[in-house]
């Protein structure tokens, strides 16, 4: 009787939480907050990336300045590689393959941050609540839930530090409530970081240089056509870039404010490697390869698998008149 | 296709070929959509006979799937058809019972509906995409396939775009260099 009294409870909670969540300010001003603090706080620490059951450690310095600060992802584990990002550029440092891959913004105000204004509309896609009190490394930490309001994307715990609002941690979680990835850190500094930190490594100076070469672009013109984007979901930007230095590949990118899903488009004919059809996960990334009219589409998403499908299925060719 | 690719696959498939005809015939399979098709056929059809678990429900729900969104084939007879295309290691009374498998499937997915002509009215107006076969056949079950060391280049390119960097600084760009998708990992 007791078991079955608590599978009721179990039952009827995420309708109450449902019931119970217009998203309350307090839970968006929270949201607001992590972004600021994202945005201006200068820190350095390590934090470990998790989904199933591998785990990769990175060191994570962001420098705070004028031009929108600087960040540098390190990570620990394995064959060295390095993120070097600032607000109009991201610098990918490979050893493996002796590498630097360089992705240049095309238009700076296309940047899809989160803005304060634009917090308030997720609402409408997720029930935003406030969670728990949970120290973590050192820090005390509210939690924050976006539960989505449907199967389209995926729901969130966060986790921010109750003073300055950075983030401490973030966990994605599946319709059944399992977390498919999360990003903790173990151990940070908030203030106290120099330029020093912030080098690109020592030897990569002779690297190869990948540029991405990213210009804006208009797919329909060339006969393609995208069907309706996945409720709640709308298009952000379209560009054409380099991928691996081969042909020039259209992206389109769908967002719902906070899951992006982008939809990569190349001949079949250029490809150095034969592509394989079908769908690829690695923790709440989905993976999506279909052909369409001799070109390899690719539907990639932090979104679950029914999402990057329903969106590569809609893509259409129709030559040109 | 021409009917002599097919005849080649199915050679192929059982080692048959030497060197160089095996290679012309798998260009056919990189360059030619029927000859693809006809190795998914070849493969589904002797899985079914050997009773590979695997197929199990899967392909009964698939070929339903398919038979449901294409009236055009209850056209014409297929046993007709399937006998011009049979591949040569078919043995006819796996033949016999393989079609009748499909009949079966068949006519389940087509008893609910009371009157064919209409029926097939209702499903020509339901908003399939243009390309009917192949859509039809992803969105039952697409095939799960490892990720690739391209898949960085992909996550890489798509990290930029994502308004979660809002919420998480740099941090998500590590599954765009993320172990998992390195070199000589499947």
């Amino acid at each position: 009787m007791i078991r079955f009294a608590c599978a009721l409870v179990l039952a009827a909670a995420p309708a109450w939480s449902q019931a119970q969540s217009a998203a309350g300010p307090e839970a968006l001003e929270w949201l607001r907050r992590i972004s600021q603090a994202t945005e201006t706080l200068s820190y350095s620490g390590t934090f470990v990336y998790q989904q199933g059951a591998r785990t990769e450690t990175s060191r994570i310095t962001r420098m705070s300045g004028p031009a929108g600060g600087i960040e540098k992802l390190e990570v620990l584990d394995g064959a060295p590689r390095e993120i070097v990002r600032t607000k109009d550029e991201t610098r990918c440092y490979l050893a493996d393959s002796r590498t630097i891959k360089v992705d240049r913004r095309s238009d700076p105000r296309a940047f899809p941050a989160l803005l304060p204004e634009q917090v308030g509309g997720l609402a409408e896609h997720y029930a935003i609540t406030l969670g728990g009190v949970r120290r973590i490394a050192g820090y005390t930490c509210q939690a924050i839930v976006l539960t989505p309001r449907d199967d389209l994307r995926y729901g969130y715990t966060l986790w921010a530090d109750m003073r300055s609002a950075m983030l401490l941690k973030a966990e994605t979680f599946n319709a059944a409530g399992e977390v498919v990835e999360q990003f903790t850190f173990a151990q940070l500094d908030i203030g106290n970081v120099s330029r020093r930190q912030l080098r690109p490594p020592r030897a990569a100076r002779d690297w190869r240089v990948e540029q991405a070469g990213v210009v804006p672009a208009d797919l329909a013109q060339s006969g393609w056509s995208f069907g309706p984007a996945l409720p709640g979901f709308r298009k952000i930007v379209e560009v054409r870039r380099m991928l691996r230095d081969a042909q020039p590949v259209g992206q389109v990118v769908y967002s719902d404010g906070l899951a992006a899903v982008s939809v990569f488009i190349e001949p079949i004919a250029g490809r150095m490697e034969k592509a394989q059809v079908g769908l690829a996960s690695m923790g709440a990334v989905n993976v999506y390869t279909l052909e369409v009219a001799d070109h390899l589409v690719t539907v990639v998403g932090e979104a679950p698998a029914v999402s990057v499908q329903r969106i590569g299925n809609t893509v259409q060719f129709q030559p040109p008149q | 296709m021409v009917e002599d690719t097919k005849s080649r696959i199915s050679a192929l498939m059982d080692s048959e070929l030497d060197a160089r005809e095996a290679q012309a015939s798998l260009v056919a399979l990189r360059e030619d959509v029927d000859a693809r098709a006809a190795w998914h056929t070849y493969h589904l059809i002797s899985d079914a006979i050997q009773g590979r678990a695997k197929l199990g429900m899967r392909c009964a729900h698939r070929v339903s799937a398919r038979l449901a969104h294409e009236p055009a084939l209850i056209g014409p007879l297929p046993s007709a058809v399937a006998a011009a295309q049979r591949p040569r290691w078919f043995v006819p009374s796996a033949l016999a019972a393989s079609l009748a498998a499909v009949a079966l499937v068949g006519w389940m997915a087509f008893a609910p509906q009371p009157r064919p002509g209409p029926g097939i009215g209702e499903l020509a107006r339901a908003p399939a995409p243009a390309l009917v076969s192949p859509a039809v056949q992803k969105r039952a079950e697409p095939a799960r396939v490892p990720m690739t060391v391209a898949t960085r280049d992909y996550l890489l390119a798509h990290q930029a775009y994502s308004p979660r960097n809002s919420l998480l600084g740099v941090a998500p760009y590590v599954r765009s260099v993320s172990a998992e998708a390195a070199p000589g990992k499947p």
